[in-house]
């Protein structure tokens, strides 16, 4: 896993509260478990005792002693003091701070601003706890990592369906878009069309009706701004790839929802199928290997 | 010293600002309380030169760049310090930059006495703060270590021992969770699938969520203690940074004068790079005339240099008004700009690039001729918009005005332009006015009474037509041709070299030969 090797390990939802704090934290658990000195960071504000839209109690990130966190100056804990590293660019909430707990400590994280800043900060807190980094990220935030060895996880629950095949298929979505391949001369087709910026329906519908069969190339995943049938077309009529493909290495799933819950075992089992990459349920401790690992 | 946007622009005013720009905040806040010396100033703007040009003779040059750069990269303390001085209480962050600005301080003080500095401007240390930041900067950055109250230590060994019971607490309930449920819990919150485990929950687990499948179960640790213990390091922590906000508050005072000395050696260091770069003189500061040696209009030089030309200072005598003829790219503009830019740069302090200089502190400088920013966007014709800025320039014109005129009304027939321009010299002449008007009108200045200069122009006539599209060439051939100084006008040949130049830059020989008939002819 990216974590033993020493990498940065970013973990995004593919809707809100599907558990990425919950995988985030356990992350943190098992680092600690096999000794690592690690560092953490978010792309986006986390943390936080309750969701910012329902007031729902949300887990807190707990920060171990050793760990090296990045963070706005505006979100440092008060109590227990951290012992300040250094100080870098600013963000909305002040200054981005790298600092090493020293007692244990509750707080909300959050990053900098910018995907430049946020490539930056990943690698400073590498440099700072020769080990490796973890990003509470969001999945339209996750461009700095791409091109690099970072891993990402993939979030989903029963958030983002009301049955286990929905929210099977609303990941299997999000991994197909993340997951898009990197460019390959052995097998790029003939004519290559490069798409600049964001790749939206107005181009999906343009390249479908003038480059049916082309390879058509984006910067990264996250570029792509298309959903749904019209992705899953445009994927069938091209060769789609990216310039900086992101390493999307498994899923996590989180049965409980706010409206529903769905069973532990079926959804982490629907998910590595639906995905091909395998599945962890950190709570209930369920995993499902993927595609490669059939 | 006033000057409207287009008279800065060709006297090298703007660049002269960017020139001597301070390079840090400090320097850019002190900067902007200084307004330019004007009559009266003479004192100040004297003793300002001397230390810049004292300092640009004895400071090593790259030792300066190395100043600066320190000055450039100073953090800002004066928010913090202004917060610490009204009473509020700062925050770790607050102290880790105040830490930040110690350090930075003592590089740029290592720095100033590596370059030779020392004396009344070798910035004072903040022995004060460093001593009250001490106990958090044993390791690098800043933490608020247990040296900085009596209760930290004893607040912060409670606050680990309970935290330590609490683990111990939860790992108990852990091993009852393992025993009964046989799943080991990896967080506080885990999930036991009822096909796995249906019956009663230990004690210390409560249910969060049923389904008819699974249970989320979650181990709850009651830990007044350690609570207990939070809040009372929490406390401490916060007296702590009280205390030490009011040390910092005693020192704020302290922390001002640094930055305001620190702004005034940015100021006067910007200044000593300036002559170190381009030469500098300290300049008799009088009203008698404008007067100065082997000038260089620097930002002319500077564009040349980087063309890989070299530029020709000149010198200049200029008692009053005075009439300025010779030949195309003689230098006639260059002259008139490096007139402005010497007097600017008396106004601002800087020491003025030429090897002597005497010359007043003016209240104006006003440019003629040419379209400036404001001139380009207005429906008035170039020759109205000229007519309309000399009037405003007649209206300021005063003996603490230089008022540079480059061929005024040339856009208008030259009969006319001519009389215009006699009876505009005649009036600048009549207010005591500086000014220098350069023209290629003939008998100007015998008809307004006022000085003739010229530029002695080409020294030999019998040169090879080069390329004119090739500007560099033409450049070099015109200034291994061309003799820069401004003379009396009464001395050697006043020719104007029109048809020289043009041959020269590889006008077609043939007109060329057919023009200079015309013109002997006449």
């Amino acid at each position: 896993m990216a974590v033993a090797a020493g990498r940065s390990v970013i973990v995004v939802g593919t809707a809100k509260n599907t558990g990425k704090t919950t995988t985030f934290n356990a992350l943190r658990a098992m680092a600690k478990r096999r000794g690592s000195a690690i560092g953490v960071t978010s792309i986006g504000r986390d943390g936080e005792p309750a969701d910012a839209l329902d007031a729902e109690p949300k887990p807190r990130v707990r920060l171990s002693a050793g760990t090296i966190v990045a963070l706005p100056a505006g979100l440092m804990p008060r109590s227990p003091a951290l012992a300040i590293l250094e100080v870098g660019e600013s963000s909305a909430l002040g200054m981005m701070v790298f600092a090493r707990v020293v007692l244990p400590a509750s707080c909300e994280i959050g990053g900098p601003p910018t995907a430049r800043a946020m490539r930056a900060t990943i690698d400073r807190l590498r440099a700072l706890c020769a080990g490796p980094v973890l990003v509470d990220g969001a999945i339209d935030r996750v461009a700095p990592l791409a091109g690099g060895d970072d891993a990402v996880i993939v979030a989903t629950g029963a958030a983002s369906g009301a049955t286990v095949a929905q929210v099977a298929a609303a990941a299997a979505e999000v991994v197909a878009r993340l997951t898009l391949p990197g460019r390959d001369a052995a097998h790029e087709r003939e004519r290559v069309v490069r798409v600049w910026g964001a790749l939206d329906a107005r181009d999906a519908d343009e390249l479908l009706a003038t480059a049916a069969g082309a390879t058509v190339v984006v910067d990264d995943p996250t570029r792509i701004a298309i959903r749904g049938a019209l992705f899953a077309k445009l994927r069938g009529a091209v060769d789609l790839r990216c310039e900086r493909p992101l390493r999307v290495v498994a899923c996590t799933t989180s049965p409980v929802g706010r409206e529903s819950s769905l069973s532990p075992r079926a959804l982490v089992d629907a998910v590595a199928v639906a995905t091909g990459l395998p599945a962890f349920d950190v709570v209930a401790d369920l995993y499902a290997a993927g595609r490669d690992a059939a | 010293m006033n000057a409207d946007a287009l008279t800065a622009e060709r006297i090298g005013l703007d660049w002269l600002r960017a020139a001597v720009a301070p390079v840090g905040a400090f320097g850019r806040r002190h900067d902007e309380r200084i307004a330019p010396y004007g009559p009266g100033d003479e004192a100040a703007a004297h003793d300002e030169i001397a230390e810049a040009v004292a300092l640009a003779a004895r400071l090593v040059p790259d030792e300066v760049g190395v100043v600066r750069a320190a000055l450039r990269a100073l953090p800002e303390p004066t928010p913090i310090v202004a917060r610490a001085r009204a009473g509020d209480p700062l925050n770790d962050v607050d102290f880790y930059e105040l830490g930040r600005f110690v350090d930075a301080l003592d590089l740029l003080v290592r720095a100033w006495d590596s370059a030779g500095g020392e004396g009344p401007r070798r910035p004072p240390a903040l022995d004060g703060v460093r001593a009250a930041l001490a106990p958090g900067r044993e390791q690098p950055g800043f933490y608020l270590a247990d040296g900085f109250g009596p209760g930290l230590a004893a607040a912060r060994a409670a606050l680990a021992g309970a935290e330590a019971a609490v683990d111990r607490e939860r790992e108990r309930i852990a091993a009852g969770v393992r025993d009964v449920l046989g799943i080991d819990p990896a967080g506080d919150e885990f999930v036991v699938l009822r096909d796995a485990y249906d019956g009663p929950v230990p004690g210390d687990v409560r249910i969060v969520r049923e389904t008819p499948t699974y249970r989320v179960l979650a181990i709850t640790v009651v830990a007044p203690q350690r609570d207990a213990a939070f809040a009372a390091l929490a406390d401490a922590e916060d007296a702590a940074r009280r205390v030490l906000s009011d040390r910092i508050a005693r020192e704020a005072d302290a922390v001002t004068a640094v930055t305001r000395a620190l702004g005034a050696l940015d100021r006067l260091l910007a200044r000593v790079a300036f002559a170190q770069r381009w030469g500098g003189c300290i300049p008799e500061l009088r009203t008698t005339g404008i007067v100065f040696a082997d000038a260089t209009f620097a930002p002319l030089a500077a564009a040349l240099a980087a063309r890989g030309h070299r530029y020709t200072p000149l010198s200049l005598a200029l008692a009053g008004v005075a009439v300025l003829t010779g030949p195309n790219m003689g230098g006639k503009s260059a002259a008139l700009a490096t007139a402005g830019f010497v007097c600017a740069c008396a106004a601002f302090g800087v020491p003025p690039p030429a090897a002597s200089a005497s010359i007043p502190l003016l209240e104006t400088i006003v440019w003629l001729g040419g379209d400036g920013p404001a001139e380009r966007t207005r429906l008035l014709s170039s020759y109205a918009a000229e007519i309309v800025r000399a009037q405003r320039a007649l209206g300021g014109a005063s003996p603490r005005a230089l008022v540079l005129v480059d061929e005024f009304a040339r856009t208008t027939g030259p009969r006319e332009g001519r009389a215009l321009l006699i009876a505009f010299a005649e009036a600048l002449r009549s207010r005591a006015a500086f000014a220098l008007a350069a023209t290629h009108f003939d008998g100007v200045a015998e008809a307004a009474q006022v000085e003739h200069l010229r530029i002695a122009g080409l020294r030999h006539r019998a040169i090879a037509a080069i390329d004119g599209a090739d500007l560099d060439a033409a450049l070099d051939a015109i200034n291994a041709a061309m003799d820069y100084r401004v003379v009396d006008a009464r001395t050697g040949d006043p020719a104007s070299d029109a048809l020289a130049l043009a041959q020269l830059l590889g006008f077609d020989a043939a007109l060329v030969e057919r023009a200079r008939r015309l013109y002997d002819s006449e």
